[in-house]
């Protein structure tokens, strides 16, 4: 069994031991478990990840285990590169090198803010990726599940995470992407939003895109 | 329980359109049938609050197809809930600035087939 622990955060004791329990009935090699299970004495699911090509169902009789199988495609990801990131592991995990775009990342945002202000305060769980990929996108850090919780933790409502967003993306996208090519991106983004503002999130979004486009014309 | 039947009517009334919308998804019948009175009252709530434009669509600009539109002049409107530790997920598929086409009803991996046709997930 391995530890992945490089920010040498306290993973409880007796969780490690329930964790290589629930590992050795998994009849794969590439499995590990991360998330709150590890940290917190209360947890609602045992997030188990499976990496495997196999389409077979996967089953383990342990009440809370959740078991999601990842394809060797998603090893690029900045999820698995999360996940993967502090857990306890069966054995060396592949790795691969991190591939995510600012292209990506608009998805992200896209899906993360009509998601918002529906869920509105019950946001925990649907801006886990938004969050991620901001503070990978700011400053380069890959967040693993316990720092994304704390990082979480510390918005005390929705409107708060709405105004991260447009505090933080607008200068991130502008630092990352050549003028040219983030014109043409978001001033085409911007067209299809533009009849869609009689919905809060798609004005939102309007608004986000022009807040872009305006910092390149202000140089 | 909730019957299926009664419960595609309902929503059929509360979407009120000529256009026939459809109702998809693996054991969608069976689903409807672990619904307990209040949860579909839940999801009577929120079809409402979508025709009102009180709940907020996903718009994917993509030119992409999806059986016979572009993926851009669709809205899709997403409402999860679990029953019994099960989490299932309901799409409720607009043309833009036009009728509601599809209602998707299923467990995750259903969900997921369905994210990927409509370009939600990648």
């Amino acid at each position: 069994m391995i530890i992945y622990n490089p920010n040498n955060e306290e993973i409880l004791k007796e969780r490690i031991e329930q964790a290589e329990h629930i590992l050795s009935q998994i009849p794969v090699k590439h499995c590990f478990i991360t998330g709150s299970f590890l940290y917190k004495r209360k947890y609602n699911d045992i997030d188990v990840f499976v990496i495997s090509r196999s389409k077979k169902k996967i089953k383990v009789n342990i009440e809370k285990v959740k078991i999601t199988v990842l394809d060797f495609n998603d090893l690029y990801s900045l999820f698995y590169h999360s996940i993967s990131k502090s857990c306890v592991s069966k054995d060396f995990l592949p790795k691969r090198t991190l591939k995510v775009t600012i292209s990506d990342y608009w998805d992200i945002i896209n899906e993360a803010v009509p998601t918002l202000l529906n869920q509105k305060n019950k946001f925990h769980k649907d801006v886990r990726y938004l969050i991620l990929y901001t503070e990978f996108f700011k400053g380069g850090k890959i967040l693993d599940t316990f720092q994304l919780d704390e990082k979480i933790k510390k918005f005390v409502n929705y409107k708060e995470i709405l105004r991260y967003v447009e505090n933080n993306i607008p200068k991130i996208i502008n630092k990352k992407i050549k003028k040219s090519y983030l014109k043409r991106f978001f001033y085409t983004q911007s067209g299809f939003y533009k009849d869609m503002r009689n919905y809060k999130a798609q004005n939102f979004l309007y608004d986000l895109t022009h807040q872009i486009t305006r910092a390149v014309a202000n140089g | 329980m909730v019957n299926s039947d009664d419960f595609k009517s309902k929503i059929v009334s509360l979407i009120s359109q000529d256009y026939e919308i459809k109702f998809l998804g693996k054991n969608f019948d069976k689903i409807v049938g672990f619904l307990s009175e209040t949860k579909a009252e839940k999801i009577y709530v929120w079809i409402n609050d979508v025709v009102n434009e009180q709940f907020q669509p996903i718009l994917i600009a993509s030119k992409k197809p999806y059986k016979d539109w572009e993926v851009k002049q669709l809205l899709t409107f997403r409402y999860p809930f679990s029953i019994n530790n099960t989490e299932y997920r309901i799409l409720l598929v607009k043309i833009k600035n036009s009728v509601y086409i599809e209602f998707h009803l299923g467990d995750h991996k259903y969900y997921d087939k369905v994210r990927k046709e409509l370009y939600l997930k990648k």
